[in-house]
């Protein structure tokens, strides 16, 4: 068997991903080579079933699903948790081919990145992973590239503190990644008129005032009376609890509007991290809300860049900026080429905190980490 | 060599022998010359014209790829197998038969979900509470996943599923279900309910036109002439011929009769004589049998339309236009 001689602008590219990659181990990252073939279960499980179409699946002869890995953080993810350092605080990287669908962009591509898995130091970790990533896109010759950063634990801590039914709080947190139903659900929940089956108006009313436990006690009878069993995952149990809900909803008067204009204000702060801290403090004084450990987290994170030497004058913060993946749990940052050369981000990542729970460790694991897209940073740094 | 003009035609089943029935209909015979299993025919009188026989979901990877010209599939079909569809095929006509509403079904016992909105919150309460997701069993995977999308709904799985779709739930593989249903009755069997807002799709059975199948003059003709006898047929079915003769069949009344029964006048208005020869949609034929003997008729005589042949051809308008665009 003889292989491809590597073609020299490839050998060239490999060079200078290897250099970059031994930088990581270099600071501290031990590196990992997943399997290229992954189980397709965890990435659908994971990022949504949006994500099925841009991958590249297969069947094994068990009738299993298999793919063929469209990034490296869930599958460094799970080889951290089936390794002994599973729940101890350490740090991977590494470099290798992910393979998605993409229109305009070959779906075969190189990606770089690190995984820190289990530091309680939350800020710090975080800011490491923003200096890393700018020296990752200095290492091709972009020394300033554009720094958008965002918080999703900010807004998680914004629901948590409004007065608003559970309900609307998960709905809220779950669409934070879906721009436009987020402002429908604010119109939505601005209007609230009855949204519960009209002849079922009355019954949900009634059963709106009276005692919680007596109530749910009656419905869980009903369901049983009617000799409906429990089908598929949710029990009888978790069906009187949401029909409950529904009439608990269907009583309270509509959001207040000035808990919307407080929400929207909210989204609509941007700037740099310490005129952002500035502004948010300033809402959440307004709006009688605690949110001062979320606040402490940002500004003590933005404290950690500067101590980095990042220039925190040039990072743009968001409230509203997410990555539009539902696994991310608080900092979120992408770096993009100011002269735009490139397809998209060059450099991108976040805190998942409750990513490695998900894939099955018992106790919640803190996680942060990122990726780079090496021929987009080829594109943007001239040579390979 | 030319090759043929081919249309590919369901093999089996109920939809073999309604696309046969409808084809019949418009003069159009499909035979298989070497016999009932022969998966190869013709149409009688038209030599230039092949028939393949094959599963719908055969002729729906061929439209698709282009392999054959027009083939007779169910909507459904297409927009779950093949990507952009409207950018692949010309759907040309509804059949009127093989008619299936592609559904979102949850168990009877979940009496706190009636619209997708609730099963968007149910989802992501399942997934706070049992930190996995809700499974969605379907074979409509495409479909599914874009009308789950658009209702913002994140937080679920797609479980495929080759048969008995709606016996999942029970089953225990999965907790909803988006299936066909026609009548509802095998839900209902199966302890489970359509989401009100819930229809994904109306399907029906198509006569579907392959965009990047080969489209010569010759492939034109052969369509045309199909297209021609089917719009003829179609136009034969959806009219009937309505004739009087009476001197107050003037332009103003038949103007009315327009208006209220929709009819057409196939040879223009009234003859010097009060002769007048109307087509009018099925239903509005008793009334309008009464409007105009209300107004002078003796007699109103009605009989059914074979074929209506039109100068324009509604049907071959639409193709010509679906490959230009």
């Amino acid at each position: 068997m003889t292989s491809r001689p590597a073609k020299p602008r490839e050998a060239a590219r490999d060079a200078r991903a290897e250099a970059l990659v031994a930088s990581f181990e270099r600071a501290g990252y031990t590196r990992l080579t997943p399997a290229i073939l992954q189980p397709a279960e965890p990435f659908l499980d994971l990022s949504g079933e949006d994500i099925r179409k841009r991958m590249f699946l297969t069947t094994d002869p068990h009738g299993r699903e298999l793919c063929l890995r469209p990034d490296l953080t869930i599958p460094v993810s799970r080889d951290y948790l089936a390794s002994p350092a599973a729940g101890r605080a350490q740090g991977f990287c590494y470099l290798g081919q992910v393979f998605r669908h993409r229109q305009d962009e070959s779906s075969e591509f190189l990606q770089a990145g690190i995984e820190s898995f289990g530091r309680p130091d939350i800020a710090a970790a975080d800011a490491e992973m923003l200096a890393l990533g700018l020296d990752t896109t200095a290492h091709y010759g972009l020394a300033a590239p554009d720094i958008s950063i965002g918080d999703v634990g900010l807004f998680a801590a914004l629901i948590a503190a409004l007065d608003l039914a559970p309900a609307w709080k998960r709905r809220l947190i779950k669409d934070f990644n879906h721009k436009t139903s987020l402002a429908q659900d604010l119109e939505r929940l601005t209007l609230s008129a009855a949204h519960a089956r009209p002849e079922y108006q009355g019954v949900l009313a009634a059963l709106a005032g009276s005692d919680p436990k007596g109530a749910h006690a009656l419905v869980t009878d009903l369901l049983s009376i009617a000799g409906i069993s429990a089908v598929g995952g949710r029990s009888v149990g978790e069906i009187a609890d949401r029909f409950l809900e529904q009439a608990a909803l269907g009583a309270q008067t509509s959001l207040p509007r000035e808990t919307r204009a407080l929400i929207e204000r909210f989204l609509a702060v941007a700037g740099d991290p310490d005129e952002a801290a500035a502004e948010l403090r300033a809402v959440a004084k307004d709006g009688s809300l605690k949110l001062d450990a979320a606040l402490d987290l940002f500004e003590s994170r933005t404290g950690f860049l500067a101590a980095r030497s990042v220039d925190v004058r040039r990072i743009k913060f968001s409230t509203a900026f997410g990555r539009g993946l539902d696994y991310y749990t608080g900092f979120v940052f992408e770096l993009h080429d100011p002269a735009g050369r490139a397809a998209g981000q060059l450099v991108a990542g976040g805190r998942y905190d409750g990513l490695l729970t998900r894939l099955g460790s018992k106790k919640p694991i803190p996680a942060v980490g990122f990726a780079a897209w090496i021929e987009r940073l080829i594109a943007c740094g001239g040579a390979a | 060599m030319s090759a043929p003009f081919i249309i590919a035609v369901p093999a089996k089943g109920r939809l073999q022998e309604n696309a046969a029935r409808f084809f019949s209909r418009a003069g159009l015979e499909l035979i298989k010359p070497r016999g009932a299993r022969d998966y190869r025919g013709t149409i009688a009188g038209l030599p230039g014209i092949e028939v393949a026989f094959l599963s719908a979901t055969e002729i729906t990877e061929l439209l698709g790829q282009g392999m054959v010209h027009f083939g007779v599939t169910g909507e459904d079909l297409v927009r779950e197998m093949i990507p952009d569809a409207d950018s692949k095929v010309i759907l040309i006509d509804g059949l009127g038969f093989g008619h299936a509403n592609v559904a979102v079904a949850v168990p009877q016992a979940w009496i706190d979900v009636y619209s997708m909105a609730d099963v968007d919150d149910v989802a992501t309460a399942f997934r706070l509470k049992h930190n996995r997701k809700l499974r969605v069993a379907t074979k409509y995977i495409n479909l599914t996943r874009d009308f789950f999308s658009a209702h913002g709904i994140t937080d679920y799985r797609i479980v495929a599923s080759s048969g008995a779709t709606e016996g999942a739930p029970a089953a225990g593989t999965a907790e909803l279900i988006v299936d066909i249903t026609t009548t509802g009755a095998t839900l209902a069997a199966n302890a489970l309910k359509v989401v009100d807002d819930g229809v994904i799709l109306r399907s029906q059975a198509n006569l579907v036109a392959a965009r990047s199948a080969l489209w010569g003059e010759s492939e034109r003709a052969a369509a045309r002439l199909v297209l021609d006898r089917l719009a003829a047929e179609a136009r034969g079915r959806a009219f009937r011929e309505v004739r009087a003769r009476f001197a107050g069949a003037n332009k103003a009344l038949l103007g009315q009769a327009r208006e209220r029964f929709g009819i057409v006048l196939p040879f223009g208005d009234a003859t010097s004589s009060g002769m007048v020869t109307l087509h009018c949609p099925p239903a509005q034929v008793h009334a309008l049998a009464t409007f105009l003997r209300e107004h002078g008729a003796e007699a109103v005589t009605v009989a059914d339309l074979g074929y209506v042949f039109a100068r324009d051809n509604h049907l071959y308008a639409k193709l010509e236009a679906g490959l230009a665009s």
